[in-house]
């Protein structure tokens, strides 16, 4: 007989490996797609900072402003979006009962985390082609931040992916309410343009936090907000994440009846 | 050994709660039986076999599996349309086993569902038949107490059903098997025991003749 850690352990790597095949195997190419799909937006918007717009953003290139920007929005959306749908997309697998609601949507977290790691490195290096500096001034908060962003984005997964099952309208408004977040988080814009009081209200977002230290670990010479804070990114992840595992706790009956 | 205890089922519908489906049922399914569930449609014995796999919760009281318990057999619920036969059986193989074990269940089940090159191809493009021979093939790879089968044995082509019956009743030997199945023969080859649902209840007959009997006389009153 198994451990319930090693059937844990074996659902994780089974599933993990199966949606990694089935996101590779879908259409021509499709790894290239993979890779694309999150860097599309980053790309285009680069391109327009860096020929149309080219200047220092707030003391860093325009271009790693935007890109550091994107780069962890999009790491802290697409998990959290993935994570949400991935319930009722597995729902066939549920017929095992060794998989459980609360393992897809883990497993979808640390794909995207994968898939997301792979494409920065990749965009990194085709920006290094064009004599940018990529390599971070304090690599560990860069890395720390891509962390937080995405544990942030497991945590609002796990807890939208049980709302979403339960009540399916809470989905649409989800997908509301992420809509401005591209606007209130300083993609855009850097923090400190934003004066105080609203700043303070601004970096209560925790993803705006994470925007932020994430820029200012790639580069010293840019100016971050004082009350931002590293510590902050992570507690509200944790919480969530904590939440979430609650909550799949409570309602797993609820969850993996169909 | 499966002990059923006083289990409620009852699924949510557009308009709130839906109607019970299953009223209190009771009972306890010793090892090494084989038991067939009986009942016109929608009388819940899919819904039961669900519950005692353990895929589906009872809304109220409880199923304990003290022994292994397999997924019902037969329809392909877990297999992926786009992923080939190969990959569906390796996530299946994962799951349910030692890292070491896969090789020669893969090697087994390829050999038994014989759909030859098929096997590399998307399990969308299978015909009924094909999806049948490799979810049988994939059901009999491992070693379970008490297999679940959902009319099962009525699949494939005469050649594969011949193979497919000669396999379940060596597996019906050894194992306990609780199946559903409309087929009266099919029942009476492979179950001593029958379970009758009914308007939410459940009736336990020790000889599946009985379990029939009464079956045909509700409907034929």
């Amino acid at each position: 007989m198994r451990t319930s850690f090693q059937v844990s352990l074996s659902v994780w790597k089974a599933l993990f490996l199966r949606e990694a095949v089935f996101r590779l195997s879908t259409g021509r190419a499709a790894w290239f797609w993979l890779l694309l799909e999150p860097l599309s937006h980053v790309l285009m918007l680069m391109v327009l900072f860096g020929f149309v717009y080219h200047k220092v953003v707030n003391g860093i290139d325009g271009v790693i402003f935007i890109m550091t920007g994107l780069l962890g929005y999009f790491t802290f959306i697409r998990t959290a979006t993935q994570c949400m749908n991935s319930v009722s997309a597995n729902i066939a697998l549920f017929t095992f009962r060794q998989v459980k609601p609360v393992d897809t949507v883990l497993v979808r977290a640390m794909l995207e985390g994968f898939i997301m790691l792979i494409s920065i490195i990749v965009l990194l290096l085709g920006l290094s082609l064009f004599n940018y500096n990529v390599i971070p001034e304090y690599m560990l908060g860069v890395i720390l931040s891509f962390l937080g962003l995405w544990l942030l984005g497991m945590g609002c997964g796990l807890v939208f992916s049980v709302g979403k099952e339960l009540v399916p309208e809470i989905g649409n408004i989800i997908n509301l309410l992420l809509r401005p977040l591209y606007f209130i988080s300083g993609i855009m814009f850097p923090a400190m343009i934003v004066p105080q009081p609203y700043r303070s209200i601004l970096m209560l977002n925790p993803l705006a936090n994470g925007l932020e230290i994430l820029r200012g670990s790639f580069s010293s010479s840019y100016h971050i907000p004082p009350e931002t804070s590293l510590a902050y990114l992570f507690g509200s992840a944790i919480v969530l994440i904590y939440f979430g595992l609650a909550l799949h706790l409570r309602f797993s009956r609820q969850l993996s009846s169909l | 050994m499966i002990v059923v205890k006083d289990v409620y089922k009852r699924y949510k519908s557009e308009h709130g709660p839906g109607k019970w489906v299953l009223q209190g049922l009771s009972f306890t399914i010793p090892s090494q039986t084989s038991v067939g569930l009986i009942g016109s449609n929608g009388a819940g014995k899919s819904t039961l076999l669900r519950l005692i796999g353990g895929i589906d919760q009872p809304s109220r009281g409880s199923v304990k599996r003290k022994c292994r318990v397999s997924w019902p057999l037969g329809f392909g619920g877990g297999l992926q349309g786009s992923l080939s036969g190969r990959q569906n059986t390796k996530f299946i193989c994962r799951i349910h086993g030692h890292e070491d074990e896969i090789k020669e269940r893969m090697k087994f089940i390829q050999d038994f569902a014989e759909i030859g090159e098929a096997f590399e191809e998307p399990v969308k493009t299978y015909s009924s038949g094909m999806r049948a021979r490799l979810t049988f093939a994939i059901s009999l790879a491992f070693k379970f107490d008490v297999y679940l089968s959902d009319e099962l044995t009525s699949v494939g082509d005469a050649v594969f059903r011949k193979k497919a019956q000669q396999a379940f009743k060596d597996l019906a030997q050894t194992s306990g098997l609780i199946m559903v199945s409309h087929d009266a023969n099919v029942l009476k080859e492979f179950c001593k025991v029958g379970i009758w649902l009914n308007n939410g209840q459940a009736h336990w007959f020790d000889k599946i003749d009985d379990a029939l009997n009464s079956y045909h006389q509700s409907y034929t009153k």
